[in-house]
C-alpha cells in the first residue's frame, strides 16, 4: 500500500506541475492584458509599460513561471509590497494580498459547502437508489425514477434563486445563506449553509439515485448474490453484505471525482448564494485576469481531484475483496 | 469620475452600476435590459446645479438632510470590494465614493439641497484662489483639521500627496494636476519624492498655505482637486505600495476591520471635527459593509426589508431587469426607490478613417432607432435619450440641442436619412458595426441593423469578445466603421470630455473616432486656456454643438437610468447625480 501511495503521490506532483504550466501559458495566450486593468483611465503606452513592469509582466514568460514555481518552496520578494513567505502562490493583482492567504480564507467556505452537500446527496441518493432497486417496477421505484429525473433536470441557479426568494426573502422561513466558521458557532454554521446544501445536493441526489439503482439492480442479478440467496442467506444480509458492497465501488468512484471537483469550487452555488468560496474566487480571477489567483484556484481544484482519486483507489481495496486479491 | 473596472463580471450580473473604466462604461453591464422590462413612462430628471461656493459655504458642519438621526449602524451591501484605499490609485467611482468616509481633499462637493451642489473648500478654507491668469492656485488649510492620530494636516502633506502620484507604483489615479505641473509624460519629468527630490512647482510658504504653479492656465483646477484621487495622504504615514491596504484617515471614520471581498467595518475617527467639514454628515456611528452579493440578491433583500436589512442600502447595485417591473409596479417600494440617469457620455463612434463622408454620418444619425434601442434596453424607466455629447448631469452651463430630431422622431427619420444619402458620395453604403457581444447588445444590434437597412445602409455586424472589446476598437487601424464607447467627465465641465475623446489619435487612446482636426484642437486649446470658467463652460457647450453639426463624429447613445432600492430604516439616501452612486454623506439610520 505504501508503494502504491508513494507512486501515486509522485504522479500527482508531476500532474500538478503540468497543469500549472498549461494554465500559466494558456493565460498569456488570451489577448486580454492584466496590466491594462492596473493602468489609469487614460492609459498611454508609457503608463501601461510601467503597470506591466510593476506586475512583473515584462519578464520572459518562462522566467515568470519558474519564479512562481520557486515561490511555492522558498517564497518571493515583492519589492515595496514586502516578502511573500513559502508556500507563496503569488501576489494577487487585484486584491493586493498574498494568494495563499486568500485561498486559506476561502477554502473553509467551499469545504463546508461541499462536505455538507455531499453528506446530503450521498445519504439520500444512495438510500433512494437502494429502495428503488429493491422495489423494481413498483410504485416506489417509479416515484424515485421520476423524482430523480426532475431533480436531474433542475439547475442550481434556478432552484437557488426561487428558494432564496420564497423561503428566505419573502417568507423568512430559512436563514439567509451565509458562512460562519464551524469553530465559532456550529449551529450558525449549519443554519447558514442549510439551504445551499439542499439546493446543491438536488442534482447530485438525483444522479446518485439513478446510479445506485441501476448498479444495485445489476448486482442483485449477479451469480454470487443468487448463490447467497440459494444458500438461505436472509434478504437484508444479501443486500448489505453483497449487493451494496458491489454497488458502492461505483458510487465511491464517482463520489471521489465529484467531491474533488466540488472542493475546487462550487461556482454556481457560491454565486447564487453569495458565498465567498473558491468558486467565486476563481470566477473573479478569470474576469479580472488575476493570474496568480487563477493559478492557485486551478491548482487547488486539480489537487483536490487527484487526492480524492487516490483515496478512492485506496478504498477499493477495502470495499472490494477482488481488488485486494488481485 | 471614472466608473469601475472589474467589468466583464458585470455582464454576468446585469444590473450593477459598476462598470468598466469610464472609457469602458456601458455595453458591458449596467442596469437594464431586457425586452421584457416594462415600458414605464419616462420621468423628467432635472440635472443638478453645481456652483462654486464661498469661504462661508466651506465651513462645517454639513447641511443636514430632513429628519436626520445620529447614531446606529448602517449596512452597505454590494458585489465588489473596493479596488483601492490609496487615493493616488483611486479613479473608479466606487473607490472614490467610499473614500469620502475616510479621506479628505482640498476641495469637494457640498450638497446644499437635492440636486443643488457647491464646490467648496474641504480641508481648504475655500475653493481656492486663482491668480497669474489661471496658472497659479493657492489654498489655505483650515484650522483644526487632523489625521486620525490627532496630528495636524499640513501643507507639506498636500505637497507630498501630489508628489507621490508621480512615483512608479502609482498607475491608476488621475493625472491632470501632475501634467499641468510638469508635462504630458509627467512620470518622465519627475519620479516622486521618495529619493529626496521635491517638486518646485508646488510651494508651501507655511504650514497652512500651498501654492500650485501650473505651466498653463487652468481655470477649473479647483474642480480637479475635488477628485477622490487627489485626497490627501500623510507624509509621516506614507507606506508607498502598502498604503493601498493601510490608509490613514482624515475623514469621519477609520477602518476597524477589513476582510477582502467579504466585509469592511468602520468606526468613528475621534479626531475628525464636523465643524471643519461642510461635506460629510457622518451620521451613523458605525458602518458595516458586505461584499459578494449579486444585484438580484441585493434587490430581493431590500425588497423584503426584513430584520437587519431594514438598515441596509447599496452604493451601486441597480434593480436588475428580472425585478424591474415588479419594483416599479409596487407602490409600497416607491419611497425606497432611488432613480438617476447616468452622468456618463455614451456614444456610437464613427471611424472617420473609414466613414469619410459627413452626409453618410448625418444620415445614420437621422435614421438611428433611439426609441427601439431604449425599448430593448428596458424602456424609458431604464434608459433616457440624450441628444448632446456633453452630459447634462456633468456640465455646468449645459444647453440642450437636438440636431437630428431625436426628440421629435426618436424612432428615426428614414426619409431625411435617405435624402442625405442621396446627396452623399455613396447612397447605399455598407457599414461594419462592431459590438460588444453581450445578450443586450445582440438585441440592440438587430434593432440598429433593421433601422439602417430601411434607409438603404447595409450593416455588417461584427461581434467582439467582451474582454478584448476595448483593445479591438482602440486600435487605430481597426476594420470597423461604427462602435460604441463611453466616457465620463471628471468634473462638471467639457474640459474633461471633449479634449479627451477628440484628443490624440493613438492605439488605446479614447479618441475612438480618430478625429484629427487642427482647427478643433486649436479651439479646444483656446478654451482650456480661458481664465474665466463661466466663459469656458459656455464655449465647451457651443463647441459640442459645432462638432456634431460640422463633423458629426458620433451618434449620441442611449443613457441608462439607475434604479436603486434601500431599506426602510435608511434615511438620506440619494444617488449623487455626478458620480451615479449613492452618496455616503447624507446617509442616516432611522430609529
Amino acid at each position: 500500500m505504501l508503494r502504491f501511495l508513494t507512486r501515486r503521490a509522485l504522479g500527482a506532483v508531476v500532474t500538478l506541475v503540468v497543469i500549472s504550466a498549461v494554465t500559466f501559458f494558456l493565460f498569456f495566450a488570451v489577448p486580454a492584458d492584466p496590466a491594462r486593468l492596473a493602468c489609469g483611465k487614460v492609459c498611454p503606452p508609457e503608463l501601461l509599460e510601467q503597470a506591466r513592469h510593476n506586475l512583473g509582466l515584462d519578464q520572459p514568460l518562462f522566467a515568470q513561471f519558474t519564479a512562481w514555481l520557486a515561490g511555492i518552496f522558498v517564497g518571493r520578494d515583492y519589492g515595496g509590497l514586502g516578502h511573500c513567505p513559502a508556500p507563496c502562490l503569488g501576489y494577487s493583482f487585484v486584491n493586493k494580498a498574498p494568494v495563499f492567504e486568500t485561498i486559506l480564507d476561502r477554502l473553509p467556505v467551499t469545504v463546508s459547502l461541499t462536505v455538507g452537500a455531499a453528506l446530503v446527496f450521498l445519504l439520500f441518493g444512495v438510500a433512494t437508489g437502494i429502495i428503488a432497486a429493491l422495489n423494481q417496477g413498483r410504485p416506489l421505484d417509479k416515484i424515485a425514477s421520476v423524482s430523480s429525473l426532475i431533480g436531474f433536470s433542475l439547475q442550481i441557479y434556478f432552484v437557488g434563486t426561487l428558494a432564496l426568494y420564497f423561503l428566505v426573502y419573502q417568507n423568512q422561513i430559512l436563514t439567509r445563506p451565509q458562512y460562519r466558521p464551524f469553530t465559532e458557532d456550529p449551529l450558525a454554521w449549519a443554519a447558514g449553509l442549510a439551504l445551499p446544501w439542499v439546493v446543491l445536493s438536488i442534482i447530485f441526489t438525483a444522479n446518485y439515485t439513478r446510479m445506485t439503482r441501476s448498479t444495485m439492480v445489476e448486482q442483485l442479478g449477479e451469480d454470487y448474490v443468487r448463490t447467497a440467496r440459494a444458500k438461505g442467506m436472509k434478504g437484508r444480509s444479501v443486500v448489505m453484505r453483497f449487493a451494496l458492497r458491489g454497488t458502492l465501488t461505483t458510487v465511491i468512484t464517482i463520489f471521489g471525482v465529484d467531491l474533488g471537483a466540488l472542493i475546487g469550487g462550487a461556482i454556481i452555488t457560491e454565486t447564487t448564494f453569495g458565498l465567498q468560496g473558491l468558486g467565486r474566487l476563481s470566477i473573479n480571477a478569470v474576469t479580472d485576469s488575476d493570474l496568480p489567483v487563477l493559478m492557485a484556484t486551478v491548482l487547488v481544484a486539480a489537487g483536490a481531484i487527484i487526492v480524492f482519486n487516490i483515496i478512492v483507489d485506496a478504498l477499493y481495496a477495502f470495499i472490494d475483496p477482488r481488488v485486494r486479491l488481485s | 469620475m471614472r466608473v469601475r473596472k472589474r467589468s466583464t463580471m458585470a455582464a454576468l450580473a446585469a444590473g450593477l452600476l459598476v462598470l468598466t473604466g469610464a472609457c469602458a462604461e456601458g455595453n458591458q453591464g449596467a442596469p437594464a435590459t431586457s425586452s421584457s422590462a416594462p415600458a414605464a413612462s419616462a420621468e423628467p430628471f432635472k440635472p443638478p446645479t453645481i456652483t462654486v461656493g464661498t469661504a462661508e459655504d466651506s465651513k462645517g458642519p454639513a447641511i443636514e438632510p430632513e429628519g436626520v438621526v445620529r447614531g446606529g449602524t448602517v449596512t452597505m451591501i454590494d458585489r465588489d470590494d473596493f479596488a483601492h484605499f490609496d487615493p493616488g490609485q483611486s479613479y473608479v467611482n466606487t473607490a472614490t465614493n467610499f473614500g469620502l468616509l475616510i479621506h479628505r481633499g482640498l476641495t469637494g462637493y457640498k450638497r446644499v439641497a437635492k440636486g443643488d451642489y457647491k464646490l467648496v473648500g474641504d480641508l481648504a478654507t475655500d475653493a481656492g484662489t486663482v491668480s497669474d491668469g489661471g496658472k497659479t492656485w493657492t489654498f489655505t488649510l483650515k484650522d483644526g483639521v487632523k489625521w486620525q492620530d490627532g496630528s495636524p494636516i499640513t501643507s507639506e502633506d498636500v505637497k507630498w500627496t501630489i508628489e507621490r502620484t508621480f512615483a512608479p507604483f502609482i498607475t491608476q489615479g488621475p493625472t491632470y494636476v501632475q501634467q499641468w505641473l510638469t508635462e504630458a509624460d509627467h512620470k518622465k519629468a519627475y519620479q516622486g519624492p521618495y529619493d529626496g527630490k521635491r517638486l518646485d512647482a508646488i510651494e508651501t510658504p507655511d504650514d497652512k498655505t500651498v501654492v500650485f504653479k501650473f505651466k498653463t492656465p487652468h481655470a477649473d483646477a479647483n474642480y480637479a482637486f475635488a477628485m477622490g484621487g487627489y485626497a490627501i495622504v500623510p507624509k509621516a504615514k506614507d507606506t508607498k505600495e502598502k498604503y493601498d491596504k493601510e490608509p490613514f484617515s482624515s475623514g469621519p471614520y477609520v477602518i476597524k476591520s477589513h476582510v477582502v471581498d467579504k466585509t469592511l467595518d468602520l468606526e468613528r475617527n475621534p479626531n475628525w471635527d464636523a465643524a471643519t467639514d461642510p461635506i460629510r454628515g457622518a451620521y451613523p456611528d458605525k458602518w458595516h459593509m458586505e461584499f459578494g452579493q449579486e444585484a438580484l440578491q441585493i434587490t430581493d433583500r431590500l425588497m423584503a426589508d426584513a430584520g437587519a436589512d431594514q438598515t441596509a442600502f447599496t452604493f451601486y447595485a441597480s434593480v436588475p431587469p428580472e425585478r424591474l417591473q415588479q419594483v416599479l409596479g409596487d407602490a409600497s417600494l416607491a419611497p425606497r426607490l432611488l432613480k438617476s440617469p447616468s452622468p456618463y457620455g455614451n456614444y456610437y463612434y464613427f471611424n472617420l478613417d473609414r466613414v469619410k463622408d459627413v452626409k453618410i454620418r448625418q444620415a445614420i444619425n437621422y435614421a438611428w432607432p433611439s426609441k427601439q434601442i431604449q425599448q430593448v434596453s428596458g424602456g424609458p424607466a431604464a434608459a433616457a435619450l440624450p441628444t448632446t455629447i456633453l452630459n447634462e448631469n456633468t456640465t455646468v452651463g449645459y444647453e440642450p440641442y437636438d440636431l437630428f430630431g431625436k426628440t421629435t422622431k426618436p424612432e428615426g427619420d428614414i426619409d431625411k436619412a435617405k435624402e442625405l444619402l442621396a446627396q452623399s458620395s455613396n447612397p447605399t453604403p455598407t457599414i461594419v458595426y462592431a459590438y460588444n457581444q453581450t445578450p443586450v447588445q445582440e438585441q440592440v444590434t438587430v434593432v440598429i441593423k433593421s433601422a439602417l437597412e430601411k434607409a438603404g445602409i447595409k450593416v455588417v455586424a461584427k461581434p467582439l469578445d467582451r474582454k478584448t472589446y476595448y483593445d479591438s476598437i482602440g486600435l487605430v487601424k481597426n476594420e470597423f466603421d461604427l462602435y460604441w464607447g463611453g466616457w465620463g467627465a471628471d468634473w462638471p465641465s467639457g474640459s474633461t470630455v471633449l479634449p479627451v475623446i477628440f484628443g490624440p489619435v493613438a492605439d488605446g487612446a479614447p479618441n475612438y473616432a480618430h478625429l484629427k482636426d487642427p482647427a478643433l484642437t486649436a479651439e479646444m486649446d483656446k478654451i482650456t486656456a480661458m481664465a474665466d470658467i463661466d466663459e469656458a463652460n459656455a464655449a465647451w457647450m457651443a463647441l459640442d454643438k459645432k462638432v456634431q453639426e460640422t463633423i458629426t463624429p458620433l451618434v449620441v447613445a442611449e443613457n441608462r437610468i439607475a434604479n436603486i432600492l434601500h431599506g426602510s430604516k435608511v434615511g438620506g439616501a440619494e444617488i449623487d447625480p455626478q458620480f451615479w452612486i449613492v452618496s455616503p454623506n447624507t446617509i442616516f439610520v432611522k430609529q
